[in-house]
């Protein structure tokens, strides 16, 4: 998803590391804030946790707000006929490297509830159960299939030469 | 092996900065400063596309081997 503001159709010029920093945040904020506020422990913990964890879960969209209208998330999200071919050379590799990373993180879903439906007599492991557990996993997976591209382009891109 | 490339070079010499280079040729400006730190080889296309802004021959500002440095240019030139 890339949003394009009239005043910078090349995306907001944004330095590598801020928006590596955006992307950790991201990716940590998110699934962090999901388990204070919905986790196994989550009725036994304090208001304030789950307070904090909907404060993270806040975080990450705006963290993911930020980005949707970023120069990496350009060069993920663009037609081809918008990019030169340094720019789909890279967006190629990156969507690659997204694709695979996803795909793993879908086996390995896959394969916990296979083990947990498998041990089930044995090893309680948590489950999602309710409307809010398959709500967070929803838009986790569209927020990591969304910037997941763009964030592989903002660990591959250099910062821009000065003239 | 990596291509290697004067485009610094030439475009230090005709004045030109990497946008103007960059729209010229039809890339993002970001792209002269990949070729130009060696990161990024350019397609055939994009050479000639280089090349013909230059008015050189393509031979002149790439090649598959490093090129000497200018001061090593000057001083064989000078003993020679």
């Amino acid at each position: 998803m890339y949003v394009r503001s009239r005043r910078r159709p090349m995306g907001s010029a944004m330095s590598p590391l801020l928006a590596r920093s955006l992307f950790v945040a991201l990716y940590v904020l998110y699934p962090a804030g999901c388990i204070l506020q919905l986790g196994p422990d989550a009725g036994d913990t304090s208001p304030i946790a789950s307070i904090v964890g909907l404060l993270m879960v806040a975080a990450s969209f705006l963290a993911f707000a930020v980005l949707a209208g970023s120069s990496f998330q350009r060069q993920a999200q663009e037609p081809d006929s918008k990019l030169d071919e340094r720019e789909l050379a890279q967006r190629n590799r990156a969507a690659y490297r997204a694709f695979a990373v996803f795909a793993g993180l879908v086996a390995l879903g896959l394969l916990y509830m296979s083990l947990r439906a498998d041990f089930a007599d044995r090893i309680l492991l948590w489950a999602p159960t309710e409307q809010a557990h398959w709500n967070a996993l929803f838009w986790g997976a569209i927020m990591l299939g969304l910037s997941l591209p763009a964030a592989f382009l903002a660990w591959e891109n250099e910062p821009p030469l000065e003239d | 092996m990596g291509v290697h490339n004067r485009i610094s070079v030439f475009r230090a010499e005709r004045g030109l900065s990497r946008k103007e280079l960059a729209e010229a040729v039809g890339v993002n400006p970001q792209t002269i400063g990949y070729l130009e730190r060696g990161d990024y080889a350019p397609s055939v296309e994009l050479a000639l596309k280089i090349a013909q802004v230059f008015g050189a021959p393509v031979e002149m500002l790439f090649s598959l081997k490093p090129f000497a440095s200018l001061a090593q240019t000057i001083s064989s030139k000078g003993e020679s």
